[in-house]
Order: structure tokens, then sequence, then C-alpha cells
């Protein structure tokens, strides 16, 4: 827990810092501001084991801007383009991570992914996906993206 | 160099409108909730980062450049937790409960 608390303070101290500046000036309120932060990042979220690959999590952070530009061009043509238009539906997708924060972590990144937007839980325990366009292919493009999440941290052991 | 940066800054700057214009225009055009969230996310997303990506030449300091990462990561991060939030209760909203 100790060592968790001072990773997680060392890296909002660092946040602060890069936003406000390395002077003495603003330091004080930055370390009581990282301080809270730990203190109530530790009580939503206590630290839990995590096994990173750095291959697979560098292939993963690498691959993120082009599926960010591959996303916003996407949405971009279809707001754009006259001749476009949005065939929104909501498909049902079987995730293979178990409920919890691993699951929700997925779910918050594949929201970043293209036309992909998670939108809660089916009754029989499936995500509900909302699919802007080419619906047919969001499950199992969100399979293949949670296989790659799963083992860049881990998940798939 | 110089003219070269400019450049480069004026470009990917001009290009980061283009994608908040079309995520306004999404906003409008699109027929639900959550394709305006697909709108809002994605293509400002991309906006953002190309407006930081042109203005990271221009930063006077390591501090300026990590603080322009910083901008769009804590976007990137707080649009992620926010938006799947977002459809979830516009679903639960078209349902009418």
């Amino acid at each position: 827990m100790a060592a968790a608390a001072l990773v997680r303070f060392g890296l909002l101290l660092t946040l602060w810092i890069a936003l406000a500046g390395a002077g003495w000036k603003g330091l004080a309120p930055g370390v009581a501001a990282a301080a809270l932060s730990t203190w109530w990042s530790l009580r939503l979220l206590p630290p839990a084991p995590l096994r990173l690959h750095p291959i697979a999590l560098a292939g993963l952070v690498l691959r993120f801007p082009w599926q960010a530009l591959t996303a916003g061009v996407q949405v971009a043509l279809l707001a754009l383009d006259p001749r476009r238009q949005p065939e929104p539906r909501h498909v049902t997708w079987a995730p293979s991570l178990s409920p919890g924060r691993a699951r929700d972590a997925f779910l918050a990144y594949a929201s970043l992914l293209p036309g992909t937007l998670p939108a809660g839980d089916a009754p029989d325990g499936s995500v509900v996906i909302h699919a802007i366009a080419g619906a047919g292919s969001a499950a199992a493009g969100m399979s293949e993206e949670e296989a790659r999440f799963a083992r860049a941290f881990g998940l798939d052991d | 160099m110089t003219l070269l940066v400019d450049v480069f800054t004026v470009l990917a700057v001009a290009a980061g409108i283009v994608f908040f214009i079309a995520g306004t225009a999404g906003l409008i055009r699109f027929p639900d909730t959550s394709s305006r969230l697909h709108a809002l996310t994605k293509a400002d997303h991309l906006g953002l980062g190309l407006v930081v990506l042109g203005l990271l030449p221009r930063a006077e300091s390591l501090g300026g450049v990590l603080r322009l990462l910083a901008i769009w990561g804590l976007v990137l991060v707080s649009s992620a937790a926010a938006g799947p939030m977002l459809a979830r209760l516009a679903r639960r909203g078209a349902r009418g409960g």
C-alpha cells in the first residue's frame, strides 16, 4: 500500500508540475493537491497487482495515434459529407474480461476507438456497444482490441 | 528551419480546426445522443491532438511540451470516462427508463 501510495503521489505531483510549472511558489499547493488526490485515489481504486507486458503495451500505445486518426476521420466524413449518413445501431458484444475494473478500463479505452462507444450492460451480461457505422464488424473489432488490451496488461494469463 | 516549423504549425493547427468544425457539424447533424457523443469525442480529440502537435515545436521549454501533452491526455482520460456513462444514460433515456 505504501509503495503504491508513493508511486501515485509521485505521478500526481509530476502532473501538477507539468501543468503549473516547477517554481517553488506553486509547489506547496501542488504537494497538498497530490497528497489529497493520492488519498482519494487509494480509496476509490485500491492497489492491485499489475503484470505489464512491455512489448504488447508499447504496441498498444503506438497503435493509439493511428486509431485516433481513423476514428476522427471516420466521424468527420460522416459529419461533413452530405452523401454519407450515420447508421447508428446498438449491438451486443460478449466480453472475455470478467466484470470489474479491468473490463471497465477496457471499455473506457474502447470509447476512444473508431466507431464504437460502450453503452452499458445488457440484461444477459453482455455489453451494449453503440456503433455509428459498420455495426456488423463492431463486435469482432471489440474482441480483437480486447485481446490486445488483455495481452498488454497481463490479463489473459 | 523556422519557416518549416511555422508551416508545420499552421498546417497542423488548421487541420485541428477542421476536425473541431467536423465535431460541431456532427453534433448538429447526427440523429441520436450517442452518435453526437462519437462526434464530440472522436473528431474533437483528433482536432485537439493536431492543435497540440502543431504547438509542440513552438513550446519554449520542456515544461511547455509536458503541459501541452498533459492537456491532451487529461481530455482523453476524462472523455473516456464520461463517454460510456453518458451513452449508457442516453440508452436508458431512449428506452424510457
